[in-house]
């Protein structure tokens, strides 16, 4: 270790940035990822546009439960976009030891999963074609409304950031400018998890989402998930030569990741409690997750986090492959969360008075990935699998040529 | 003004007639029932609760948008496309409606918003109902707009002509002298889901 430190420190910046340069952007490697991401991008966008022309009736939504997978994946990527505020924001703010002047990189990734929960939510819409409305038409009142601004907002002051940040490591920016900046970076990525809680927690219709707590508990997901694919991208690029970061940096952040899985435990757990004390409907909830068909999502979730925690608080666990493992695991963590949150809330209806149902049936392929989950009010369809998976691609298509057009590596200065 | 409509439960008996009224009166496209009559306690339609032991009871509840003095779904809405109109009627803009379903979500009273799935397809080839209704359209959410169209013309709900049973009353809860607000001053009542908050302008005699 000690070695390997000393013979990276002797070599220039110029010698360090032409042979990463030489090893990983230039590469073929990094281009052939970035024309399959693009590939299966556009046949993402085509099964959109078949979703639109065809109609929504190839989701397996239906009036009782209106919501699915995209916005499933919409509260998981506003929640993986906290990392830039982790390592690079935070630190800035206060003042702190930062982590090895990652923070451009994590910035971009910040900025490709904001973008990518903007996508989902846009191919969740019946119509996009309408979107204009909602500068025209804003309902102030409505918490949907509320995300819509604050998402705008993280975006344009997250790429403003990534761009100060730039400038400044070039000598031409003030670093008064760039802290201040910082603060309003941290307060709207604050705000964007919370905001994006408040569309779920604020409606009184659903028992399962209509508690104070999952605002802060949208943030410590996020803080959670965000850390987790951060630490992932960074050990990645860092092997494939990227870019170099010492090995502790790698350690600390894995400590803060067995942090936030604690914490995001701990508010389960404040809310469990509070669901099933007083016996009731709260109880139904508990029995739904601990017992009932959401089961397997909820103890995914829990054991995934007791795996994370032992390995980001054991030292001589705390090695970039387990650290790798359980990043990974982390973000399953939050994924089968999403999932809970999302279909929980529709499980249980609030009158169960059965006779007549409304709209469509499920299309033949719908009813096939429906029948694999038959206990679950709602299970994605195919055509739902395939957009999402094209959006997510989109995202890695962003991601990857960012990495090798923009300046992210990182430099002495941070 | 709170127009605002009246059921006697113990006078229904489960006719369906208010939800073809309503299905034909808005000219519903296929699988779209604004106004559904459901069977407390049983698993099926017309299937009565109980069993052989206890014995059976069968109780029904047309159930439809429930056009709350305090509704959840215009709060939700972030453009408008569903809002409160000064008559208390909860009215629906297919124009403006984005398709985003938070209205859905946002709506205690699972089932009464219908979002269009598909095109719109009907079982007739010809269009039934009133002349002056909005054209149904793909991807936005309909319900039950009190027929908004009629209440223009100075008629009441479609749901309220046919009833063979009588069951229904119509008229402005905010006016002391109207039927509806004597009903509920003399008999006794329900609202559904009254821990929401939302007090629904539709009550239920029990």
């Amino acid at each position: 270790m000690a070695e390997n430190n000393s013979v990276s420190k002797n070599k220039s910046a110029e010698e360090r940035e032409s042979i990463s340069a030489q090893r990983s952007s230039r590469g073929s490697g990094g281009l052939i990822a970035i024309v399959i991401a693009a590939v299966i991008a556009v046949a993402g966008i085509a099964l959109w546009i078949y979703q639109l022309s065809d109609g929504l009736v190839n989701t397996n939504m239906r009036n009782l439960s209106s919501w699915g997978l995209y916005l499933i994946m919409f509260m998981l990527f506003v929640g993986l976009s906290a990392g830039g505020l982790i390592i690079s924001s935070v630190p800035r703010v206060f003042g702190v030891k930062g982590f090895g002047g990652i923070g451009k990189v994590a910035t971009w990734v910040s900025i490709c999963c904001t973008a990518l929960a903007v996508a989902f939510v846009v191919v969740d819409l019946g119509g996009p074609q309408r979107l204009w409305e909602l500068v025209a038409f804003a309902n102030m009142s409505s918490p949907l409304m509320w995300d819509i601004i604050v998402l705008s907002v993280y975006l344009i002051i997250s790429v403003v950031y990534l761009w100060a940040t730039m400038r400044f490591e070039n000598g031409t920016g003030s670093s008064t400018a760039l802290r201040i900046l910082s603060v309003f970076a941290l307060i709207s990525a604050v705000m964007v998890h919370t905001v994006t809680a408040w569309i779920f927690g604020l409606q009184i219709a659903r028992e399962f989402w209509y508690t104070a707590l999952l605002g802060p508990w949208f943030v410590s997901s996020a803080l959670l998930s965000g850390l987790a694919l951060i630490l992932i991208v960074v050990v990645v690029l860092r092997k494939a030569g990227y870019l170099e970061l010492e090995e502790s940096n790698i350690r600390r952040m894995a400590v803060l990741l067995g942090v936030f899985t604690a914490v995001d435990l701990y508010f389960f757990g404040c809310d469990l409690l509070t669901s099933g004390f007083p016996g009731g409907s709260g109880a139904e909830v508990v029995a739904l997750l601990t017992t009932g068909v959401l089961a397997p999502y909820f103890w995914v979730e829990v054991i995934a986090g007791v795996v994370t925690m032992v390995i980001a608080f054991t030292p001589s666990l705390r090695n970039p492959g387990p650290i790798v493992i359980a990043a990974a695991l982390s973000i399953v963590a939050i994924l089968c969360k999403r999932i809970q949150l999302m279909i929980g809330g529709f499980q249980i209806p609030n009158m169960d008075l059965p006779g007549v149902t409304t709209g469509p049936e499920l299309t033949g392929g719908g009813q096939a990935f429906a029948d694999v989950a038959a206990a679950l009010v709602y299970f994605p369809s195919p055509l739902e699998f395939g957009v999402t998976i094209g959006v997510v691609s989109l995202g890695a298509f962003m991601l990857l040529l960012g990495l090798r057009m923009l300046p992210l590596k990182p430099k002495e200065q941070e | 003004m709170r127009l605002g409509m009246v059921i006697d439960t113990r006078r229904c008996f489960g006719c369906q007639t208010c939800a073809v009224a309503c299905k034909s009166a808005n000219n519903l496209p296929n699988n779209n029932w604004w106004n559904r009559v459901l069977t407390e306690g049983g698993e099926n339609m017309d299937c009565p609760a109980g069993d052989y032991e206890k014995g059976y009871s069968l109780t029904f509840l047309p159930t439809s948008c429930q056009h709350c003095d305090n509704p959840a779904c215009t709060r939700a809405c972030p453009v408008g496309a569903t809002s409160k109109r000064e008559d208390g009627v909860v009215f629906q803009d297919y124009d403006k409606c984005i398709g985003c379903r938070m209205c859905v979500a946002a709506c205690p009273y699972n089932g009464v918003r219908i979002f269009n799935w598909e095109e719109p397809e009907y079982y007739l080839d010809f269009a039934l109902g009133d002349k002056d209704i909005p054209a149904h359209q793909k991807h936005v959410v309909e319900k039950c707009t009190f027929c908004a169209h009629r209440l223009a013309q100075g008629k009441t709900p479609a749901c309220m002509v046919l009833c063979p049973a009588r069951a229904r009353f119509w008229g402005d809860l905010d006016d002391p002298e109207s039927e509806v607000s004597k009903l509920i001053n003399k008999r006794k009542y329900k609202q559904l889901l009254t821990d929401r908050g939302t007090n629904p302008s539709v009550y239920y005699l029990v």
